[in-house]
């Protein structure tokens, strides 16, 4: 997928005067996290199950390659073929190469942030086979040539009317209608519905790959993946290293915080676990499946002071709660993976050149750490990232200069306090009728959009210090 | 052979990035690891708490005491929703066993095809917590049979409910010893569903529109006005 990260700010504009689409953010923005928090309150002892799961996580982690070894054997025992990737292009020729194999024409597809991540269907439509997504949001915005805003809910920018004009646009219709969301996915339903039944591939993701079992988790409410896992004579499963758990229970914990955490839901409508091809007394299910494990950067990352980001379960959940993700939107972010978790993320899997905004795209509130299910603290390495930015000089000049003065102010409290006791009661004297500035020197990023709130004419320090006197003295 | 390059390679980074515990210590530590806990139940009547997470769920229930009252709740799902008395019915070999006859229904046993109006299948295990039914594919229950119907109608021997996934894994593992790893094992808790259009939960998405469970054992009638309580559903007893 083309990365225009570079291009957050004139993005975040562009998606800001878009009136009705910041009103529907606003609304996602709010029952969203209600949602998520009931299901929470309900549960009982949500932050034990979240301990419990970093836990097994950094276990797994630091012992990846005993795990992965071990998932690898076990996957293999049960019949599947396990591909390695180094990076997105090579996933991308090993299914490409495993379609031909097969003499696939028709790819039923369902959702996976990897093969986004990765540029998945362009390179398959590109040597003639038809790529088909059927998780409903996926669909609508392969049908409009767009990208995911959300990693869960992929089309959740777009209104029902924008939807109906689309199938009105790209369906034959006939007699059928199309008002309702339920229409919307009725029609959906009788489209997709024959090309499960067709297609000669099924591609799908997987949410975790079980170590001992050598199974692999897929949790949908649609039930398009298991469809694609289970109708197509060909099944291939792209996914990346660090989903692994050593344990099948290991996943109940996994799917308790996942669920909670990205619909609210106490359990999603189909929670799946795939051995491999079918067995001799089976009556359908796929003739081979292939496991592809994409690394790009993983392993990087794993021995990095952020390898606690590949702890991520993909809820979504810090992109629901992060006021600028509901501000600006996901397509902003300019590529796969938006929000906070994106933000960590896309530096690491791109390059922090190239994405220089994400990190400094965070008002350090802290709401996505405090919901985040797999206890990623997500501020702490968005301010790290920032630090690299500035120690590899990829943030600008001027701001450089600037934080290292602001630097060497802060080293001599006195002197700090003594020039911002003037220029704010300068600013006091300046602005004080009117309570506000409309322009200010060097703060034009501010002014430019809202007023400047005219200091009051005393430093929170020379009002702390007026107040112990007057404390003193009675 | 760049795929074995690739494999080397990736596997060289893990190893130098793994702190490098022999397999004995890392099978102490992980037996050391918890998981859970599960969910506080809302109550402490196992199958009161699968029914109400049933209803929660988006599904539908009936009560069977035996065999004939079973195949009668069939006989009137069918009729009521499709004014019909077909149905396909899974391989299980227990439900070949039932008197289909008595309710005039006619079970046609396989897989369910594109197109079917309901499916039958008979749950291997279910879990109160999640209110989802487990079937393990093969000859006994085909993958399509739980995706391909517009209804899925399951039946569950509440011998059969656990009270937690960690109980249900550790079922699931015996069944794996003995019997192998089946293809896919299928926890399944709802009609299909999607909220992708502008967030509104529509039921019936790719798989079946709706999801019906026949508890079969002898339960107390007064079991499910309860669960209805604890869905938030009216008590249909006071009506």
């Amino acid at each position: 997928m083309k990365q225009t990260s570079a291009d957050f700010s004139e993005q975040s504009v562009a998606a800001l005067s878009d009136t009705e689409r910041v009103k529907r953010r606003d609304a996602l923005g709010l029952f969203m996290p209600l949602g998520r928090d009931a299901a929470v309150d309900d549960y009982g002892d949500f932050a034990t199950l979240r301990n419990n799961l970093k836990k097994v996580r950094q276990h797994t982690r630091s012992n990846l390659a005993h795990y992965l070894t071990q998932f690898e054997a076990e996957a293999v025992r049960n019949g599947n073929h396990v591909h390695f990737a180094r990076d997105g292009d090579e996933m991308n020729s090993v299914v490409l190469s495993l379609c031909q194999q097969h003499h696939a024409k028709r790819i039923a597809k369902g959702k996976s942030m990897v093969t986004e991540e990765t540029g998945l269907n362009k390179h398959l439509q590109s040597a003639g086979l038809q790529v088909m997504e059927t998780d409903l949001g996926e669909y609508i915005i392969q049908q409009d040539g767009e990208t995911p805003s959300h990693i869960v809910g992929p089309a959740l920018h777009k209104s029902l009317a924008e939807i109906t004009s689309l199938f009105r646009d790209k369906h034959d219709l006939g007699e059928r209608q199309l008002d309702t969301a339920s229409d919307v996915v009725t029609e959906a339903r009788g489209i997709l519905r024959e090309h499960f039944l067709q297609a000669d591939v099924g591609i799908i993701g997987a949410n975790a790959l079980i170590a001992e079992t050598g199974y692999t988790m897929l949790v949908t409410n649609e039930g398009n993946g298991d469809l694609c896992a289970n109708l197509p004579p060909v099944l291939i499963i792209c996914t990346t290293l660090e989903r692994i758990l050593p344990r099948s229970r290991d996943s109940a914990t996994l799917q308790r915080l996942l669920v909670r955490s990205a619909t609210g839901q106490s359990q999603t409508c189909y929670t799946s676990f795939y051995s491999g091809p079918r067995r001799e007394t089976d009556t359908d299910g796929p003739i081979a499946t292939h496991i592809v494990l994409l690394d790009n950067r993983r392993s990087e990352i794993l021995a990095s002071d952020y390898h606690e980001i590949l702890d991520c379960i993909r809820c979504g959940a810090c992109l629901n709660h992060c006021p600028i993700y509901v501000g600006v939107g996901g397509h902003a972010y300019g590529w796969v993976y938006p929000g906070p978790m994106g933000s960590v993320l896309t530096p690491l899997l791109t390059s922090l050149e190239s994405s220089e905004a994400l990190p400094n795209a965070c008002t350090t509130c802290g709401r996505c750490a405090e919901v985040c299910p797999a206890n990623i603290p997500l501020p702490d390495l968005l301010r790290d990232l920032r630090h690299d930015e500035i120690s590899e000089r990829i943030t600008p000049r001027r701001w450089r200069r600037g934080l290292r003065l602001h630097a060497w102010l802060l080293r001599y409290p006195h002197l700090y306090q003594a020039l911002s006791g003037i220029v704010i009661s300068v600013l006091a004297r300046i602005g004080g009728r009117r309570g506000r500035f409309q322009r200010l020197p060097l703060a034009s990023g501010w002014t430019d959009l809202r007023d400047f709130p005219a200091p009051q004419g005393k430093t929170f320090m020379q009002q702390y210090r007026s107040q112990q006197k007057k404390a003193q003295r009675e | 052979m760049s795929e074995d390059r690739a494999r080397a390679e990736i596997l060289a980074r893990v190893r130098h990035a793994s702190v490098g515990q022999s397999a004995k210590d890392i099978a102490q530590e992980l037996a050391t690891l918890d998981t859970g806990p599960p969910p506080v139940p809302k109550t402490s009547d196992l199958c009161c708490a699968f029914f109400a997470q049933v209803l929660r769920n988006g599904g539908t229930l009936d009560m069977a005491a035996d065999r004939s009252t079973a195949v009668k709740a069939v006989a009137n799902y069918l009729l009521a929703n499709f004014r019909s008395s077909k149905i396909v019915a899974s391989g299980d070999p227990r439900l070949a066993a039932f008197p289909w006859r008595e309710a005039g229904v006619l079970p046609r046993f396989g897989t369910a095809r594109s197109g079917d109006a309901a499916a039958l299948s008979f749950a291997r295990l279910a879990v109160a917590e999640t209110g989802a039914i487990v079937t393990y594919t093969g000859r006994n229950n085909a993958a399509g049979h739980n995706l391909l119907a517009e209804s899925h109608i399951v039946l569950l021997d509440l011998g059969d409910l656990y009270p937690t996934l960690e109980d249900a894994w550790a079922q699931i593992h015996h069944d794996l010893h003995h019997q192998g790893r089946p293809r896919g094992i299928n926890f399944i808790a709802g009609p299909s569903s999607t909220a992708d259009v502008e967030a509104q939960l529509v039921l019936g998405a790719h798989g079946p529109r709706r999801w019906h469970i026949i508890a079969l054992g002898d339960v107390p009638e007064s079991t499910l006005n309860t669960a209805r309580r604890l869905a938030g559903q009216a008590d249909q007893s006071a009506e």
